[in-house]
């Protein structure tokens, strides 16, 4: 059930990058939200080192490698390493929990010999299967569990995942353009798996003093996003790509009202409204991700961000060093202008430059900009008395804020778009137990696999 | 907080630059129970297909409505979709409206439509991103295809098997993530033991044209639009070298 009721911040310009309510300290002397920015480095593998455990293992010291030595080399305060699991990571647990030890005795030593804070997020793979399994008793959920625990023991400061429930529905719905599934499948199903999960990941965090950091909704919302993709695609229309955003915000925040304590993970991108009301620090990913995906709110979503991310960076080499290197630089120097503004006094200029820069760039940047994510974050907590309440609050708001600035230009096929699903939400049952009981007897018909009881429905 | 009065020089809509005016469909029928259809599959009307489609077979016989009427209505929403008046959604609720109706003529003829072919297409072992290949599967089957569907997670030696089963025009596979892609090399080299050559097609996510052309019988898919295009090729017998240099040089 949803529990936050108010929000963190009495307005949305008192929210800043590098700042946080509550901040989190965890690792080699390494706190976040504590009043600066750090960078968040994601190294990826590359294809065919995955094949054994020693091979995975070489790769990984050499990528972590490359990180702290460039910030060493370039005078980077502090850094965090994303261990994002490759599959086989999470399905061999010892994998995940031996390069975890790995990279921890690593970043002792930088830490020992020159002072570099830092720490581990490690973010398991989330691979079961909603529409072919039990996902609450599967073989696939026992590995996702030890894999966290090796994970915690092998030296992991942080617990993360990108959990996917409600998935089989809202892929369905996506691509259909069917808000109402999309509500179902992430503001319900999402939200209710997300409690079942997150009560797990809590316990085990807690039991070897590992930080529940938190989740993200990259299985649905980002799918949406990424479909809109630019100015050219036409796979998903961009106002229905942010109302996804907007039901993904009452989704992710599950985790904090489980016990996670942020810093949330990069591709979240409806976090933004996640810090507006719980106060956790947040990672962000924009124009340094550029490597992994493209968007349209590379600066603006740096805006109240206390890790900044590059998302995912396959290991190669460039005329500068090898990636890993390379983009820990960019998001090192990233970070310094953050910091410096904040040295200056000026956070509040730089952040306005960033959010001017995207706001009216596409409907993302726009709900994701910090008055209106604020607005957003407004809505869910007014509204929560249930998990289907707070996501079609959310949306409805970020529809309505779509619809109203008259800055915000849009082609009459988005509005088109923006308005048929506004005039569906509207139309919806008031009561949670409804809509449910609704959403049952269609998705049942229609997405072969979808099982109500994988929710406790 | 400051006020920008211009953002001309910060970005260009490019979205909003040429945007197309809908015009609408263009076919028509003089049957107006086979316009009824048609206009269901333009408009991927799910919820009415079932009941115009029972309405046409009182007038008309089941292949003069899928031909007339379902075929030429699926083959104006990709009119519309090439020429940007439709997205990806109203592509797939078309095809979801034509099946439903394709399903009811051939209950009504006792018997299958001859497909053009059969696909066999998955996602990698180890991904279970599989939204690209179900948008591959209803596009394949709108358009005439029969879709082996082998799911999400699937080893190479399930691959291999289908194949060897179902003989099909063209094998798809899909993965999200560079560490996962890998088993479609592994999937190329177990075929090429066989001496079995057809048509692997490769896309999502990560997947690459340069990772594609490394191995053989690889084709790299650049969108899942293009399946149906692929598929026709190898049914027009192209081999996998020959559609390698149409799509992919």
């Amino acid at each position: 059930m949803p529990k936050f009721d108010k929000m963190a911040y009495a307005s949305a310009d008192e929210m800043i990058f590098g700042q946080a309510k509550s901040p989190v300290k965890y690792g080699r002397d390494f706190t976040v939200g504590g009043g600066y920015v750090f960078p968040e480095l994601v190294p990826h593998p590359r294809p065919g080192t995955e094949a054994t455990k020693k091979s995975l293992m070489k790769e990984y010291e050499k990528m972590v490698t490359d990180v702290l030595d460039r910030c060493v080399a370039i005078g980077i305060p502090g850094i965090q390493v994303e261990l994002e699991h490759v599959y086989q990571m999470t399905k061999n647990p010892d994998w995940g929990g031996e390069i975890a030890a790995q990279t921890k005795h690593l970043m002792e030593e930088y830490y020992r010999k020159f002072g570099l804070r830092s720490a581990i997020r490690a973010t398991i793979a989330d691979y079961r299967k909603p529409d072919e399994e039990d996902i609450r008793s599967s073989v696939a959920l026992e590995t996702i569990l030890k894999a966290f625990e090796e994970s915690a023991v092998g030296g992991a400061d942080n617990l993360s995942i990108e959990s996917v429930g409600g998935k089989e529905i809202s892929d369905y719905c996506i691509v259909r353009q069917d808000i109402r599934g999309v509500l179902f499948g992430i503001g319900v199903l999402g939200s209710r798996d997300m409690e079942f999960m997150w009560k797990k990941i809590v316990e085990i965090a807690q039991k070897h003093g590992a930080t529940p950091g938190g989740d993200t909704n990259c299985a649905q919302a980002n799918v949406a996003m990424f479909m809109a993709g630019g100015y050219q695609d036409r796979s998903v229309p961009h106002t229905f790509a942010a109302l996804t955003r907007a039901i993904a915000a009452a989704r992710s925040l599950v985790a904090y009202e489980q016990g996670a304590k942020g810093p949330s993970k990069d591709c979240g991108y409806e976090d933004v409204i996640v810090k507006a009301i719980t106060g956790i620090p947040i990672a962000m990913e924009g124009k340094a991700s550029a490597c992994a995906h493209s968007d349209l709110v590379g600066n603006l979503i740096a805006a109240c961000c206390d890790l900044w991310s590059n998302e995912a960076v396959e290991y190669h080499d460039m005329f500068g060093g090898t990636t890993s290197a390379v983009f820990t630089e960019i998001l090192g120097y990233d970070v310094a202008l953050m910091n410096t503004s904040i040295e200056l006094g000026t956070a509040k200029q730089l952040q306005e430059m960033m959010v001017y820069s995207d706001k009216y760039r596409d409907m993302h940047g726009f709900i994701l900009s910090p008055e209106n994510a604020y607005e957003i974050g407004k809505a869910i907590v007014e509204n929560n008395t249930s998990y289907y309440s707070r996501a079609k609050a959310a949306a409805l708001k970020a529809g309505e804020l779509m619809m109203n600035d008259s800055q915000l230009k849009m082609s009459k096929f988005e509005r088109e778009s923006l308005q048929n699903a506004l005039r569906i939400l509207d139309g919806l049952p008031d009561k949670e137990e409804d809509f449910i009981s609704e959403c049952i007897d269609i998705y049942k018909k229609l997405v072969p696999g979808f099982n109500p009881a994988n929710y406790g429905l | 907080m400051a006020a920008v009065a211009n953002f001309d020089n910060i970005f260009v809509r490019y979205d909003l630059v040429g945007e197309v005016e809908a015009k609408g469909a263009r076919v028509a029928s003089k049957n107006p129970a086979l316009q009824r259809v048609m206009q269901c599959v333009v408009e991927g009307d799910t919820d009415n297909i079932v009941d115009a489609v029972n309405e046409a077979l009182k007038v008309a016989d089941p292949l003069e409505v899928i031909n007339e009427a379902l075929v030429k209505g699926m083959n104006e929403v990709s009119r519309l979709w090439d020429e940007g008046e439709y997205y990806l959604p109203q592509a797939i609720i078309a095809s979801d409206a034509m099946l439903m109706g394709l399903e009811i003529c051939e209950k009504k003829m006792g018997q299958s439509l001859e497909k053009k072919g059969v696909v066999i297409t998955h996602t990698a072992e180890g991904d279970i991103h599989d939204l690209g290949q179900k948008i591959v599967n209803a596009l394949l089957r709108a358009n005439g295809y029969e879709v082996i569907d082998l799911g999400k997670d699937v080893p190479v030696d399930e691959v291999v098997a289908a194949v060897k089963k179902y003989k099909p025009v063209m094998l798809t596979g899909t993965a999200l993530m560079t560490t996962t892609m890998t088993a479609f090399e592994r999937i190329s080299n177990r075929l090429r033991k066989e001496g079995i050559e057809l048509p692997f097609v490769c896309g999502g996510g990560a997947v690459s044209l340069e990772y594609v052309s490394g191995f053989d019988l690889g084709i790299w898919g650049k969108d899942a639009s293009q399946a149906p295009g692929m598929a026709q090729d190898a049914v027009n017998g192209l081999s996998w070298q020959q559609m390698r240099e149409k799509w992919n040089a």
